[in-house]
């Protein structure tokens, strides 16, 4: 009996999680996949009778859609070189607070955070300013050590390092959070041994503190390139993905092509090449985990 | 070696200040901004310190929202994202607790609903809370958003933080499997149940879309609703909007404030053999 | 095998009595109303415009018809609107965008009222400007009636172009660019326009004003009119000739009470705009019709006010409108929100006609165009910014461009 109650009390730890899940969002996730074979706009909506079944057409088009294929880039060059700028500045600043001294550290968590409550409004207006090509304060900044001004969110070049910038920015607080407890659950004596080993700080951080919180670097990790492969919310209010589709992410383009105009067959067709890439490089992750794990 | 740390502790503070000070400018931005006229807003370059000290944006704030039922309804959304924290907690509990058979394909289950954009399955969801006659509901803005991916993966990394030795000997000595979840697992979770409050709190504090699609009553709208109603009709008006985003984001840091300090309580393994 | 079902089973009760619960305890929202239960003296009513609660209640007195009104952000009415079409459940009466008549038309969302216009005399089409009537009709369909209306004209500083020798604003095209030439000519960071490059509208207009008329039969060779590409290279020669700037710059109200853009268009919102944040230009600045070229036809946008399909009270939702089309309700919502009145006899009112910025806008209002109503209308506008997106910022040869979007366009309209 005892063995039985064992045996099925996963499932019901799980279970309503799962259930609800499976309604609201694996459901819908079905529904949509059918759809991306679909040509549905508004006028499938209204009446399911006008939605043709079109095949891969969506997929086909999606492919020769030099917009598109522009989008993929920028959504690669946005993940390379954000994603372990966004990973590394949290992990570094939950570092620094954890040798500082508490009240310290307490207040500077909440600093830390601020930029991922500050309304986005406010976000495009002070970033807007520092960008500003002729009174932005980075421009004058510049100017004072005789370096001509740069054109931010202008240039197609730059303006996707810029959304960088400003990402990475936003999105410290959170990871800074989970690298924080992280660094918490490590048991003392760990380090205690090391001490009376005659580590030095380098040796402990390298053979200590980052073995022992791996879990949550995977975490943080697999979290962050879905959400730099799913990157929006900077685009959008900054650049509206110009100059010339240059900071064009796919998210971006799966909002502006497939749902501003009710092209739901050509959007969702869109959103499952990006669902694609990102279980491709989740589940390489879990596999590198694995291996890692066992040697 | 003593003094060595000093240097050390004097970099790493003068790092975070400067570090701190750059970071936050927005959001101290955006808190004076509210005592700013509309125009002193948006002036480039822009003035921190506000020229002509004013309240009017809150008083406008305060005078033309129906506040009452839309905190109501907020707080009854952040209730009830409470519980579905607890559901997600349990989930988390469960993969990564436990062996048992279908766990992989459950987790990427799980994994999955993460990975698409919000868009693509908002109609597919709202014809699903239709078909179940839950338009115009509460149950119906909440269901949505009550799982989710983030928080239970969250959890399933923290869990292999406590050691397996200790749900064995509560075993042993007899206790049942909510038991050990309510009574060992959640208190030892301290820290990362801090995070998931905080986090499940800003998102519910937040919630937007669902209740604006849900609803066909304004008597279900939420602050946040309200909050973009009142900036529709003041599209130009940036000083009541930072006035409004100043007002949401208080409880939001006093909730932080409280949560904080609970993530780096540590694990307390030894107390609780009491 | 048998217990592992078991263990299923019970799990699925389980969680199925737990999300029982969290139904069970909350049902406040469950006596709202949809339209398919309302009875025969309630209307729903969608709008994104505000106090609206507090406007109907004069009509709710003269009526009997109790008036549920549901504000909805403009920024997401597309979403509610999408999800009213998926499944069927809408309000009775809703606010209708003008740029979204068509393709929501074409989906079957609204009721054709052409039938019911005669019996209602404040419904008669010869009541409201002719470009918004038009906009209303999709398909031979009458799919709406005019509410308010919308349309941009040039606001200028009455000093600066006075000193470039155009106090009373510039008449034509030619003027205002001799205008716009003389005031960028003042200086490093002066300019003599400013163009909102987002806006697919403008383009249009300056299309329009050159002659050119959309033919929906001939499709995408539309854009091969010279009036269109001529409107194209003066959106270039702005930036080309730096009379406008092409970088955000300094934010407008700003650059505008400084002098640095002495000119913008823009609608009727901007007077209470201005006054409020920049009074203290006050008398140094004014507004003007559209420049001249062939015409000075300008855009025409507002909203409608339509019946969801299925509205089960439709003798109540056309009462409410006939009541809000009623010019005398045009101008108590003028006095409420500054929105002009669709309906042409409100002008005759001395609240308008004797404001002389609003009276300009009267007169602009004659002689407007209103954009295609064919469902496509949005992406070729979005597709007509990016192609001028290339050849202002990224310097491409306007012919080579205009071909490209053509061919774009035609795709679009799938011929």
């Amino acid at each position: 009996m005892d063995k039985f109650k064992q045996n099925i009390a996963p499932y019901l730890f799980i279970a309503p999680a799962i259930i609800v899940l499976l309604l609201f969002a694996i459901l819908p996730i079905l529904i949509a996949f059918g759809i991306s074979f679909t040509d549905m706009n508004l006028l499938g909506l209204a009446d399911w009778a006008n939605i043709n079944f079109i095949g891969f057409d969506n997929f086909a088009r999606l492919f020769q859609d030099k917009a598109f294929i522009q989008a993929i880039g920028n959504t690669f060059y946005y993940v390379i070189i954000g994603v372990p700028l966004a990973v590394l500045a949290s992990f570094l600043v939950a570092l620094a607070l954890s040798y500082v001294s508490n009240w310290l550290s307490s207040v500077f968590r909440v600093v830390f955070y601020m930029p991922s409550i500050t309304n986005i409004v406010a976000i495009a207006v002070v970033w807007g300013f520092l960008y500003n090509k002729e009174y932005g304060l980075f421009n004058y900044m510049l100017s004072l050590i005789n370096v001509d001004a740069i054109s931010w969110l202008d240039n197609p070049a730059i303006a996707k390092l810029s959304l960088i910038m400003l990402a990475v920015w936003k999105s410290t607080g959170v990871s800074m959070l989970i690298f924080l407890a992280a660094l918490q659950s490590i048991p003392k004596s760990y380090y205690e041994a090391a001490d009376i080993d005659g580590a030095n700080g380098w040796q402990k951080l390298i053979n200590i503190t980052l073995p022992s919180m791996s879990f949550a670097t995977f975490f943080v990790i697999v979290t962050t390139l879905i959400g730099w492969l799913q990157f929006f919310e900077e685009p959008f209010v900054m650049t509206e993905g110009g100059p010339l589709g240059s900071t064009t992410s796919m998210a971006l383009f799966i909002y502006q092509e497939g749902f501003q105009y009710s092209e739901f067959g050509y959007g969702a067709a869109a959103s499952f090449v990006l669902f694609i890439i990102i279980i491709l490089v989740t589940v390489l992750q879990f596999k590198l985990r694995k291996s890692e794990d066992k040697s | 070696m003593h003094q060595k740390l000093g240097y050390n502790r004097i970099i790493v503070n003068t790092l975070l200040f400067i570090g701190g000070l750059i970071i936050a400018l927005p959001f101290v931005w955006m808190i004076l901004s509210s005592f700013k006229t509309d125009r002193e807003v948006l002036n480039i370059p822009p003035t921190l310190l506000p020229e002509h000290f004013t309240f009017q944006n809150f008083i406008d704030l305060f005078v033309n929202m129906n506040f009452g039922t839309y905190l109501v309804n907020t707080l009854v959304i952040v209730f009830f994202s409470m519980f579905g924290l607890l559901l997600n907690t349990m989930a988390g509990y469960g993969f990564g607790k436990f062996k048992f058979r279908g766990r992989e394909p459950l987790f990427i289950l799980v994994l999955l609903t993460m990975m698409i954009p919000g868009q693509v399955t908002m109609i597919p969801t709202y014809l699903i809370l239709n078909e179940l006659g839950l338009t115009n509901t509460m149950t119906g803005i909440v269901l949505p958003g009550l799982i989710s991916a983030f928080n239970i993966f969250l959890i399933r990394q923290f869990m292999s933080t406590i050691p397996d030795g200790l749900l064995e000997a509560a075993r042993l000595d007899g206790a049942g499997e909510f038991y050990i979840f309510f009574r060992l697992i959640l208190p030892l979770s301290k820290p990362i149940l801090a995070i998931q409050i905080i986090l499940t709190f800003i998102g519910a504090w937040n919630s937007f879309l669902w209740p604006l699609i849900v609803a066909n009553d304004e008597s279900l709208y939420t602050l946040s609703i309200g909050l973009a109603l009142l900036q529709d009709q003041n599209v130009t008006n940036y000083g009541l909007q930072m006035a409004g985003a100043t007002f949401m984001v208080v409880p939001i840091l006093i909730i932080f404030i409280i949560f904080q300090k609970y993530i780096i309580e540590g694990f307390n393994v030894s107390g609780i053999k009491e | 095998m048998k217990k592992k079902k078991l263990g299923w089973l019970s799990a699925i009760l389980f969680s199925g009595a737990l999300i029982l619960g969290a139904c069970s305890d909350d049902s406040s929202g469950d006596e709202g109303t949809d339209s398919t239960s309302s009875g025969d003296d309630t209307i729903q009513v969608w709008t994104m415009s505000a106090d609206f609660d507090k406007f109907v209640a004069e009509f709710e007195d003269e009526s009997g018809i109790n008036v549920e009104v549901q504000t909805i952000p403009w920024g997401n009415v597309h979403d509610k609107l999408l999800t009213a079409v998926a499944s069927g459940k809408g309000p009775d009466v809703i606010q209708i965008g003008t740029t979204w008549v068509a393709e929501f038309a074409e989906a079957g969302t609204f009721l054709d009222l052409t039938d019911h216009i005669a019996d209602y005399p404040n419904l008669n089409p010869d009541n409201f400007f002719d470009a918004a009537v038009e906009s209303t009709q999709y398909n031979g369909q009458t799919v709406g009636i005019p509410w308010y209306v919308d349309t941009r004209l040039l606001f200028y500083r009455t000093d600066l172009l006075a000193e470039a020798g155009y106090p009373e604003g510039p008449e034509t095209w030619d003027d205002f660019l001799d205008a716009a030439t003389q005031l960028t000519a003042r200086g490093d960071d002066q300019y003599g326009v400013d163009i909102s490059q987002g806006d697919p509208q403008f383009p249009f207009m300056l299309a329009w004003e050159r002659g050119f008329k959309y033919d929906e039969a001939k499709g995408s060779a539309n854009f091969e009119d010279p009036a269109f590409v001529d409107a194209v290279k003066l959106h270039n020669q702005f930036f080309k000739d730096d009379l406008a700037q092409l970088t955000e710059g300094k934010e407008l109200y700003q650059a505008f009470s400084d002098g640095s853009k002495p000119m913008f268009f823009s609608g009727p919102w901007e007077i209470n705009s201005i006054n409020t944040q920049i009074p203290e230009l006050e008398g140094k600045w004014d507004v003007h019709v559209m420049p001249k070229a062939e015409n000075n036809n300008s855009m025409i946008g507002g909203s409608h006010l339509g019946i969801f399909h299925n509205s089960d009270n439709v003798e109540g939702s056309l009462k409410f409108i006939d009541w809000m089309a009623d010019p005398e309700t045009q101008i108590k919502w003028f006095e409420n929100i500054k929105e002009l009145p669709a309906n042409t006899t409100a002008w005759e009112n001395p609240v308008l006609a004797d404001d002389p910025m609003i009276a300009t806008f009267g007169e602009q209002l004659e002689s407007t165009q209103a954009v295609p109503v064919i469902p496509e209308f949005e992406k070729l506008a979005q597709e007509l910014i990016k192609t001028l997106e290339q050849i202002n910022h990224g310097g491409a040869d306007i012919d080579a461009s205009l071909a490209d979007f053509r061919s774009e366009a035609a795709r679009i309209l799938g011929e």
